[in-house]
Parts: structure tokens; C-alpha cells; sequence
């Protein structure tokens, strides 16, 4: 069917378009405006913004760890209204259901889960498969395993590691690969407590500065588009500036991405001996093109911090509100779920909450930073159209800050930043930045061969609501939401990267598992039989 | 011969799909119990329960609830059986029939032999075995230290223990102190100590609350952790799947049209016998387990493999899951999901598809 959005305003960075124009699509994408044929569907969205379907590009949405937080928070997503004919479990809050139906709502078609761990990516897997409408994909996480551990500590040759590496995004049916606090976990494992860039794994005698920078190197290797994705060292603590500062001096000029930094944005300053060193550290990401970083802004609500970072997690147990927390010791990450509330009279959430907001504004290319939350862990998903809002309006900001402790403010820059997100910048961040960041040519751009995700909110001064609830969105060309309501629901895929490799590996990693644990590798293997959606993959090929 | 029955006489699988959708469209509240399934099983159960705005129950929900409400009020401190095989150097094994709950325990744990991971690799692991059957308390190649305690006894003797970690005084005599002492230093000195439990061996909420409580506090100085074993026909996997797809673990229904959870309410005994629950479809895949009630005069639809077929209600034979098809189920061995290729194919029906094959059968004005 031929649809044309009529004089909608088209922002679209990836073909450099910002301004009144139409949009066309037929089969599921976009196309060039015909010349003599006329649509069958013709949206009058004058008044309106019309983007490329948004794409997230760190949100916990899928996994063991995202299901025990459900489990262990029931007071927290009581449901309220039943759901609309057609969308079975829509309304069923935190359920993959209702994050499909509401992350479309908001305009995202494309969302990556960027945790899950190589023993449990069945289960993942199978949650994708349960979020309707959406694409998604996985990062997998590597980074405290035994196996990668020991090859680092005999000395093997990059290509073996490469080997392994490719093997393992491979069967676990993944986008590329996540470092979570490396090496730490392991640690924590044997009861260390904190674990820095250069400290050493107990019995492998590998730093997390090595373990990152190989399986950074490996990924470059592979071809696989989206950089490492790392989470550094010592998230959460006074003075862990000086961490992220020398993890990107380590990053060897190759192209690294760095994840929720805004946690890794605090300095020693002020009578509290915490403080946003945010200047510091956006200046460090505008001098060094090869990294990319994504926020995870704080918004004051209550969530849920979801981390593989174990270690970290066991830490913040102290902290937690409601007091409770599980603590899962993995086969090589792991998991923590430690709930948490973000006060705005909180000096420390405060402090936390500018320190996202100056990385937002002080880091110059919206091709560098994306825009998350970090979903549950900073505020949860659906607080996104607050954070747009808050970016394209300085004296929103100021609203906030004036309900903020007055010390909190003290040596920050916050106040003194005019900068205004424009749209163009948002759907930078948002769109083609994103989808270049993972090699997705197929999306977050309105250029004929695209599928046709199309997101159109009505322009208002409420920036917050327009974000909300789109006027339309199609997916795959099909409209799915109207008027911020989603009328029923369409399945997606999961996108995938398959690097190359020698299969000699699979030999090696079989006799590994039959002596270490007595199974076979296969055990923990994504076989089309275990996937209802095993049709439903798309690739998304490597860089030669 | 038929797969399906009625009163104990057979009758078409047409028929029967077509009766089991009659009965359940029609009913005012009905109720989705047993759940004893694999996860597709589950999808569809629970998919179906949304559906008809009934509710839906586990068969040992009781024993699961024992963990989840431990997580959900307190926390839990939680390993894999892997983890615990290549890195636990003191293992404490609570409750009786352990190995009943899950029968490759030990030799997934591989208590005979030493860790291969952490500061005790290669050295003998130590053994203690909170309130075992009696007899049960040897593991061979394994050195046990068996402490005697009914299941009843137990919080109270991880109550004294946890007391004694902490300094506090306890009230037995004193050498029984002396001998809590000891074993509280075991503990303590473990490196990477695992506590292993089930649920279903007559562990309440509150003693595995008391042991998650004694695991939390030991990892003030060192690392503790845990294994639970969970409960039967499936019920890690069905956990599993209900959390995601509603947010909640079973004994949830969906009157208002959302899912509501609540332990006393939905439990399924306790919506036949009130009366509240109008027809039910009990759902017993793994070994064809009958319901918990006894007579109900309430229309029931039995979903079980051959041999349980009930002598009244409708019946319908289905396969058992990672036997007679391919499953995803909670594998122990691998500490989560994971797919068992059928061991035995046949054409018998799974859980899922028979749920599918009424689905197509409702009227068409029920609802979707």
C-alpha cells in the first residue's frame, strides 16, 4: 500500500533534512516520491514532526536479571487499566508486553538489551521474542569468564581470543560484545571489595585494562560495528572521574563505547567530597573522537538498579530503597538488583542529576552521546520524554534546579549552560546517530530503502507530552499507533551480527565445558528449536 | 483408541476441543491450574487465562513462594549449581531429600571432588548437612558433618547460628555452644561458601528468610551465596515465564482485565472450594498429578499424558515436555532455560498446541 505524509515537518539528519516535506512508503519502506502514481493512504500531518523511528541503544528490557527485579518489586508495577482489544497484556506493567506497546508509543522501534550473559541468552531471547512490535537485539557479555581469563593469563594469540569472541556472539545471537566492570566480577567473586583499571585478577594476574583492550581490539578485528561496549570500573564512587579519564587514555585510539557515564562523572569537590566532574570528563569525549558514550541520566523517581556489575551492586545493597536486594554470583557476571529511589532533595541525587544534564550539554557532537537512562538503573524508559524536554529547554532546567539542595549546585556549570537541544540534534542522538553506531543501514533514516519506521509527534510547546505520545507511528510501514494509543500489535525482529571464525574453537570450548563443569557446550546453546522467533532474526553485517 | 475422554469414556480429540472450548468460554471465572508444563505450555496457558479474564496457579506455587516471598521481602543471595561445583569451598546442605528435589545434585555439584576455582582450589571441600533423613547424611568421596533437626527445627538452629556470627548469646547448654562456635567458624572461614536448599523439603518462607539473613550477614567479611533448588513439574521455568509476560509469579488473575497478584486469593484449592472458580483446566504434563482438591462440581478439563486420565471431567492426552517433544524448561544443569531435545518423539499433542487447538475453537464474539 502507497502512504504519503503530507507537509509533515521532516527531520531527518541522515539525509540532512529539516523542514516541511513529505514522506513516502510502500511495502514496508520508504520510498522516493512517485511521480504519477497516487496513495492509497494520504496523513495530512501539517503541524506535525515527522522522524525516523527512534532507536535505544542501552535499555534492560530482556533477561534473568530484569525478571528478578520484577519478582522482587511487585509493589512497584501494580497495573491500573485494562488493556485495549487486540493487545493481550499491554497494560500488564513491566511485562515485556507493556514495554513494546510503550516504548512505540514514544516513537522507539528499535531497542538493544545490552546485558546478556552467554549461559542464560536463551532466556533473553525468549523475553525479546515476548516484546511485540519493536526490534531488538542484544549485546553479550564478556569480560569475567573463565575461559577468556585463562587465555589472557597463558599468553594466547589475539587470533584465538578472536576466535572465541566471534564464537560467542555468534551462538548467543547477538549484536557485539559488553565489558562489565572486567575483571571485577571475577573478583568480587573472591571477595575483593573494590576493583580498579589496573588491578589484577586474583589467580589470572590480568588487569581490567588488559582484558577491555583485547576484546576491544577483538571486536575492531571481527568487523563487528558496534564498539566494545564497556562498563568501567568503579561505577558510583566520589572520584571515579579519574577512572573514566584514564580508560579512555587506554582506549588506544580505537573506537570505544563507554555506558551510562554519567556514574562515572563524579569528582571529590565540596564538603560532601562529591561533586559533578562533568566538565572534565565531556571535554576529555570532545578531544577524543574515537569514543562514543551513552548517558544514563538520573531522573528522580523510584526504580531499580539492574547491573551485572555484581560487585558494585553488593555495595549499594546498604543504600537500597526498599531495603532488599538479590545478589546472583553467575557462571562469569552475574547479577545485582538493588532497588533504589532518586530524591530531588537528595544532595547526592542532585549532584547526579546535573552531572548527566552537563554531559549532555557540554559533550558538542550529538553523534557521540546517546541518549539513555540506562533504563531501570538512572529512571526507567518511560521518563525519556522528560529528558528530551529538560534538553531542549534551559529554563525548564531552571525550574528543576530550583528545587534542588542549594549546595548541590555549588561549582557546577548547570546553571550557566544555555544550550537547547534542537530537534535536528535529537533525532542525531536518537536516529542516524544510533543506527550508525550499531552499522544499521536500514534504519533511523527516511531515505528510500529504509523500512519504513516512521514516528509523528505533534509539534507543541509541551515538549515533554509530544514526545509521549505520538501522533502516528508505523512500523515496517504498518500503523500501529495512533493518536498515542497503540491499536494492536505487530511482531519484530531481533538483529544480529555473525562474525567469522575458525570452528576449531567449538572443539576447544567442548572439552573446556566436559572437564570444568561435565556437560556439553551445548547445553547453554540458542538452537532454532528453542526459539519461537527463529524466523524472525535479521543480520546485520560485518565490515569487511 | 482415543486421546481424549469424557467421564472415563473415549471420545474425539474434535470433540474434545471442542467441549473443553465450550467449557471454558462459558465460564464466569475460570481458573488455569497445574501449570506443570514447559515454557511454551506456560506462554499459552497464561495468554489464555489473560483471555478469558480468568486466573491462573502453579501446582507447587506453595514451595515457590517459599523463595519468592523470601526475594520480595528480604533478598536473596543466589549462585549457579556450576558456580557452586567449580568454586564453593564449604557447602551447607539444608533439609531432608535434597537429591529428591533434584536427582543429578551431587553429581552436579561434585561434592567428592575439590573446587577447581578460588583461594581453596584443590583442597577438600567441607560438608555440612543441616536436617538430612536419617541415613542420608553421606555423600561418597565427601566428608559430611551431619547436624540432626527436624524440618520444623531449622530456622530455629540457623537462628542460633546467626545469633553466634553475630556475638549474641544464645540459650542451650554450653556445649552445644561450643559446637555452634565451631561450625559458625566453618562458615566464617569459608572463601566462597554455597547453602544449598529446597523450598519443597519443608522449608517455609521464614527459614529460608533465616538462612538468607545468616548468607548476608557472613558476607560482611566473606563471600556466601546460595543454590535453591526450587520446586517440581516445572515450576522454575513457569516462574520464569510469568514474570515476564505479567510481572508477576503465579496465583495472578486477570478479573479486572489486568494482571493482579495475590497469594491467597488465586490459589487454585482455594478458588474451587469457595466456589469462585466456574470451570477449570488443570494442566499436569510432567507426571499427571491430580489436582490438590477432591471431589469438584465444577466442570474440569484434565490436561496430562497417558495414564492420568481422571475418571470424570474431560481429558486430554498430551506429550511430556523434553520427552515426547522438544521443550524449553528450567535445566538445573544449566542454572537456567534451556532446550531438551525430545528423548522420545511422538506425535502426542504438547500443552501448548492442545491450548491452541481449543483457542480456535471459542465462539466468535469471546473475547481476544
Amino acid at each position: 500500500m502507497l502512504t504519503k505524509l503530507s507537509g509533515g515537518r521532516v527531520v531527518d539528519p541522515a539525509t540532512g533534512k529539516d523542514g516541511v516535506g513529505d514522506v513516502w512508503f510502500e511495502n514496508g519502506h520508504i520510498v522516493a516520491p512517485p511521480f504519477d502514481s497516487a496513495p492509497h493512504a494520504d496523513y495530512d500531518v501539517s503541524g506535525h514532526v515527522v522522524m525516523a523511528g527512534a532507536i535505544d541503544i542501552h535499555s534492560h528490557i530482556a533477561g534473568g536479571n530484569v525478571n528478578t527485579a520484577r519478582l522482587l518489586l511487585p509493589e512497584l508495577h501494580r497495573s491500573i487499566r485494562a488493556r485495549l482489544s487486540g493487545t493481550p497484556l499491554s497494560t500488564a506493567k513491566w511485562s515485556t508486553f507493556e514495554t513494546g506497546r510503550i516504548y512505540a508509543q514514544m516513537g522507539f522501534t528499535t531497542v538493544v538489551e545490552p546485558a546478556m550473559a552467554p549461559h542464560h541468552a536463551l532466556q533473553t531471547h525468549l523475553e525479546l521474542a515476548d516484546t511485540p512490535i519493536i526490534d531488538t537485539g542484544a549485546l553479550t557479555v564478556l569480560g569475567n569468564d573463565d575461559f577468556l581469563l585463562r587465555m589472557l593469563r597463558a599468553g594466547e594469540s589475539e587470533n584465538a581470543i578472536i576466535d572465541y569472541v566471534a564464537r560467542t556472539v555468534d551462538a548467543t545471537r547477538s549484536l557485539g560484545l559488553k565489558c562489565i566492570n572486567p575483571g571485577g566480577v571475577e573478583g568480587f567473586k573472591e571477595n575483593m571489595r573494590v576493583f580498579g583499571l589496573d588491578d589484577e585478577v586474583p589467580f589470572y594476574g590480568v588487569t581490567s585494562r588488559k582484558i577491555f583492550q583485547t576484546l576491544q581490539r577483538a571486536t575492531q578485528k571481527l568487523g563487528i560495528h558496534h564498539p566494545l561496549h564497556l562498563h568501567m570500573n568503579n561505577l558510583g564512587i566520589a572520584g571515579n572521574i579519574d577512572t573514566a579519564l584514564a580508560t579512555i587514555d587506554a582506549a588506544q585510539g580505537l573506537p570505544l563505547h563507554l555506558a551510562h557515564v554519567q556514574f562515572y562523572a563524579y569528582g571529590k569537590e565540596g564538603k560532601n567530597g562529591f561533586s559533578s566532574a562533568a566538565a572534565a570528563f565531556a571535554e576529555k569525549i570532545n578531544a577524543n573522537k574515537n569514543v562514543t558514550v551513552d548517558i544514563g541520566a538520573v531522573m528522580f523517581s523510584q526504580t531499580v538498579t539492574i547491573s551485572s556489575d555484581v560487585l558494585k551492586q553488593f555495595n549499594s545493597l546498604a543504600g537500597a530503597i526498599p531495603k532488599k536486594g538479590a545478589i546472583f554470583d553467575g557462571d562469569a557476571n552475574g547479577g545485582g538488583i538493588v532497588p533504589y529511589a532518586y530524591k530531588v532533595s537528595n544532595f547526592y541525587n542532585a549532584v547526579q542529576w546535573i552531572a548527566g544534564l552537563e554531559l549532555f550539554l557540554l559533550v558538542d557532537d550529538p553523534a557521540q552521546v546517546f541518549f539513555t537512562t540506562d533504563h531501570p538503573n538512572g529512571g526507567p524508559f518511560t521518563s525519556y520524554p522528560e529528558l528530551f524536554a529538560l534538553l531542549m529547554s534551559a529554563d525548564l532546567r531552571r525550574q528543576w534546579m530550583e528545587r534542588l539542595p542549594a549546595e548541590a549546585l555549588e561549582g557546577t556549570l548547570l546553571p550557566t549552560l544555555t544550550r537547547e537541544y534542537t530537534l535536528n540534534e535529537i533525532a542525531v542522538m536518537s536516529r542516524s546517530g544510533a543506527a550508525k553506531l550499531f552499522g544499521f543501514t536500514d534504519r533511523g533514516a527516511l531515505r528510500p530503502g529504509a523500512i519504513a519506521d516512521v514516528a509523528v509527534y505533534k509539534d507543541q510547546r509541551d515538549k515533554a507530552g509530544m514526545f509521549r505520545k505520538a501522533a502516528y507511528v508505523f512500523k515496517n510501514g504498518q500503523l500501529i499507533v495512533k493518536d498515542g494509543e497503540t491499536t494492536r500489535y505487530t511482531r519484530g525482529k531481533t538483529l544480529r551480527t555473525r562474525p567469522v571464525y575458525d570452528t576449531a574453537i567449538e572443539r576447544r570450548l567442548d572439552g573446556y565445558y566436559d572437564d570444568l563443569y561435565g556437560l556439553p557446550l551445548s547445553v547453554f546453546d540458542l538452537p532454532d528449536a528453542a526459539l519461537p522467533n527463529f524466523d524472525a532474526f535479521a543480520e546485520v553485517s560485518c565490515r569487511q | 483408541m482415543s486421546n481424549a475422554s469424557l467421564d472415563g469414556k473415549s471420545i474425539s480429540i474434535e470433540d474434545a476441543y471442542r467441549r473443553a472450548a465450550q467449557i471454558l468460554a462459558g465460564a464466569k471465572f475460570p481458573l488455569i491450574a497445574g501449570l506443570g508444563a514447559d515454557v511454551a505450555g506456560a506462554r499459552a496457558a497464561i495468554l489464555l487465562a489473560e483471555r478469558l479474564r480468568g486466573a491462573y496457579d502453579h501446582l507447587a506455587s506453595g514451595d515457590s513462594l517459599a523463595d519468592i516471598d523470601t526475594i520480595r521481602s528480604f533478598g536473596m543471595f543466589t549462585t549457579t549449581p556450576n558456580e557452586a561445583r567449580v568454586r564453593a569451598d564449604v557447602v551447607l546442605l539444608i533439609g531432608p531429600g535434597l537429591a529428591g528435589h533434584w536427582p543429578g545434585l551431587f553429581e552436579r555439584l561434585a561434592l567428592d571432588k575439590p573446587p577447581r576455582h578460588g583461594a581453596n582450589a584443590g583442597k577438600p571441600r567441607k560438608i555440612v548437612w543441616l536436617g538430612p533423613k536419617r541415613g542420608e547424611g553421606k555423600i561418597d568421596g565427601g566428608e559430611v558433618k551431619t547436624i540432626a533437626a527436624a524440618p520444623h527445627e531449622i530456622s530455629g538452629v540457623l537462628a542460633a547460628w546467626r545469633a553466634r556470627l553475630g556475638g549474641r548469646p544464645v540459650a542451650l547448654e554450653p556445649a552445644k555452644v561450643k559446637a555452634t562456635d565451631a561450625l559458625v567458624s566453618t562458615l566464617k572461614e569459608a572463601r566462597f561458601g554455597v547453602a544449598v536448599w529446597a523450598a519443597g523439603a519443608g522449608l517455609d518462607a521464614l527459614a529460608v528468610e533465616m538462612l538468607q539473613g545468616l548468607v548476608t550477614e557472613l558476607n560482611a567479611t566473606t563471600r556466601f551465596t546460595g543454590v535453591p533448588l526450587g520446586a517440581r513439574s516445572g515450576a522454575a521455568g513457569v516462574n520464569q515465564t510469568s514474570g515476564w509476560m505479567t510481572g508477576f509469579p503465579p496465583r495472578t488473575g486477570f478479573g479486572r482485565g489486568y494482571p493482579e497478584h495475590d497469594p491467597w486469593r488465586f490459589e487454585a484449592g482455594r478458588l474451587v472450594e469457595s466456589g469462585e472458580a466456574a470451570a477449570a483446566l488443570w494442566i499436569s504434563a510432567y507426571d499427571g498429578e491430580p489436582p490438590p482438591w477432591g471431589e469438584a462440581d465444577i466442570p474440569t478439563i484434565t490436561l496430562a499424558p497417558a495414564g492420568a486420565a481422571p475418571e470424570r471431567g474431560l481429558y486430554i492426552e498430551v506429550g511430556r515436555p523434553g520427552r515426547d517433544h522438544d521443550a524449553v524448561e528450567f535445566a538445573p544443569e544449566a542454572g537456567g532455560l534451556a532446550l531438551r531435545p525430545a528423548a522420545a518423539p511422538s506425535l502426542r499433542p504438547s500443552v501448548a498446541s492442545v491450548i491452541a487447538a481449543i483457542g480456535a475453537k471459542f465462539p466468535e464474539d469471546s473475547p481476544c
